[in-house]
């Protein structure tokens, strides 16, 4: 589920480039610091956009120093620091990277999700009683999220709608939620952010979860009845391509009206352009276009 | 009041037809017409007004106004259909104010499953985020009653909405062609072929 929130690097500025990237490294630095190091490989892209939002939202000043690093310690890098932000974004990241190995081991009980959680028990021990009720909702979701998955939903809105709303939990950030607008405008972004994941994710699964007879809303919602992978993804593709689109919508209006006067140039290469390059390519629509 | 030019987006002093295009633009955006499915509409009509105040404090301090700013509240007079019985004005009502799950529990609580009702349950969906289910209630509602306005206009918006976000990505580089790099030797060579003829020679090993 992670990984879909991306930059369309080609269409970026240089400059926002290293600030996207100041902001990952940020990210990355402030885990490091206070989770531990192997705490870092948990990282991704999407913690490094949620730093990048919330931090506009908030007008923050950011400081970006060039520093060396442990992953990069030949070429110093610009990396944002001392951000109240940037170490929720972290947090964050922990957290939803414990709740993602929770829910492989519980798929397939391999070892390597297990292993992996023991590395990351402590930093999230931590970080559920600092963030005792955003913990405690999102868990809520995920056991709905469950409960829905056992039984069979056949409905992708129905579905979608626990992750929609534990990513609404995420990007409700306390400090911001101060202002009754920001906070409304967060959590719809929030909603439709989850809603496209989860969607997004299901569709890439196609194949995966028909071969080792696992849930998948899709293969519920349209009756996959043993006709042809492929085919069955060409007839779906308009109806889920509507649906991903829609999401996206929704969240560049809400982006607008939060109006941003820092990072504006970032978030909308990520949101008009990176989101939707990730859409046509898991879609497989335009593939001739695409840009490595 | 904020800096009305902050506002608009456009630089202090800038002159009054760059402060007229900046507000068309603007008022593209925000126009209720895009919001009006959406949870934040009401955030949406505040921005505009505080957009319409930047734009009338402009042109009061700059030269006697010809254009008169735009009215937001034309955006909801479709909401006052006429023929409609109370039960579903009603819920139309609480939709409206944002009261989407009290009109759902009113809905639900209806036996009368008509095409009216099956269209409410669409922009209740709608302002939930489930797009889906949205679209087939509102589909639902057209073919019971095609010859209604309403329902026609309401699943048209949800078809051309996606265009509108496709149009976005377009205007800020997604897609647009730029030349590959077979096209540029075509044209240098192309260009070097001329300057021989004329004398010159642009590149000398061809």
């Amino acid at each position: 589920m992670f990984g879909y929130i991306v930059p369309e690097k080609p269409e970026m500025k240089i400059k926002e480039y290293e600030l996207f990237r100041a902001y990952y490294c940020g990210v990355c630095r402030s885990i490091g610091r206070r989770h531990g190091q192997l705490s870092r490989m948990s990282l991704n892209y999407d913690s490094a956009f949620l730093a990048v939002l919330l931090s506009a939202v908030g007008n923050e000043q950011v400081k970006a120093l060039r520093k060396r690093c442990v992953a990069h310690p030949v070429e110093k890098r610009h990396i944002v620091c001392d951000s109240g932000i940037v170490d929720y974004a972290s947090d964050i990241n922990i957290l939803l990277a414990y709740y993602n190995l929770d829910d492989k081991k519980r798929d397939d009980g391999n070892f390597v999700p297990k292993a992996a959680m023991l590395l990351l028990r402590r930093a999230f021990k931590k970080l559920r009683k600092q963030y005792a009720a955003k913990c405690s909702v999102m868990e809520e979701r995920l056991k709905d999220l469950l409960l829905l998955e056992k039984a069979e939903c056949a409905s992708m809105d129905q579905a979608a709608e626990p992750f929609a709303k534990l990513m609404e939990e995420v990007m409700a950030y306390g400090p911001l939620c101060t202002d009754e607008k920001h906070e409304k405008t967060l959590r719809w972004i929030g909603y439709n952010l989850g809603k496209w994941i989860y969607l997004l994710d299901a569709y890439d699964d196609l194949e995966k979860d028909m071969r080792s007879g696992s849930y998948n809303p899709l293969i519920c919602q349209y009756k996959y009845d043993q006709r042809d992978i492929g085919k069955f993804r060409q007839d779906i593709r308009d109806r889920v391509e509507f649906n991903l689109t829609y999401s996206l919508n929704e969240i560049s209006r809400a982006f607008e009206l939060l109006d941003p006067k820092i990072n504006r140039g970032i978030l909308e290469n990520i949101i008009y352009m990176g989101m939707r390059r990730k859409t046509e390519n898991i879609l497989g629509i335009g593939s001739c276009n695409k840009v490595e | 009041m904020n800096n009305p030019y902050e506002v608009l987006g456009i630089r202090e002093g800038a002159s009054e037809d760059e402060i007229k295009k900046a507000y068309r633009e603007l008022v593209k955006k925000y126009h209720p017409d895009q919001y009006q499915d959406n949870p934040l509409s009401q955030l949406a009509e505040e921005k505009l007004r505080e957009i319409n105040e930047a734009y009338d404090y402009l042109m009061k301090n700059s030269a006697p106004r010809q254009e008169t700013s735009y009215n937001g509240n034309t955006g909801g007079s479709n909401w006052n259909s006429q023929g409609d019985s109370d039960f579903f004005n009603q819920v139309k009502s609480q939709i409206n104010t944002g009261n989407v799950k009290l009109a759902e529990d009113m809905l639900d609580s209806s036996g009368n499953r008509n095409a009216q009702w099956y269209y409410l349950k669409g922009l209740i969906f709608m302002r939930r985020g489930w797009y889906d289910e949205a679209y087939n209630h509102i589909q639902r509602a057209v073919n019971m009653d095609p010859s209604n306005y309403e329902y026609r206009s309401a699943l048209n918006r949800m078809n051309t909405s996606n265009n509108a976000y496709r149009t976005n990505s377009f205007n800020r580089g997604y897609n647009k062609q730029s030349p590959d790099l077979c096209t540029i030797c075509q044209c240098l060579w192309c260009s070097d072929c001329c300057c021989e003829m004329s004398g010159g020679d642009l590149i000398s090993c061809c």
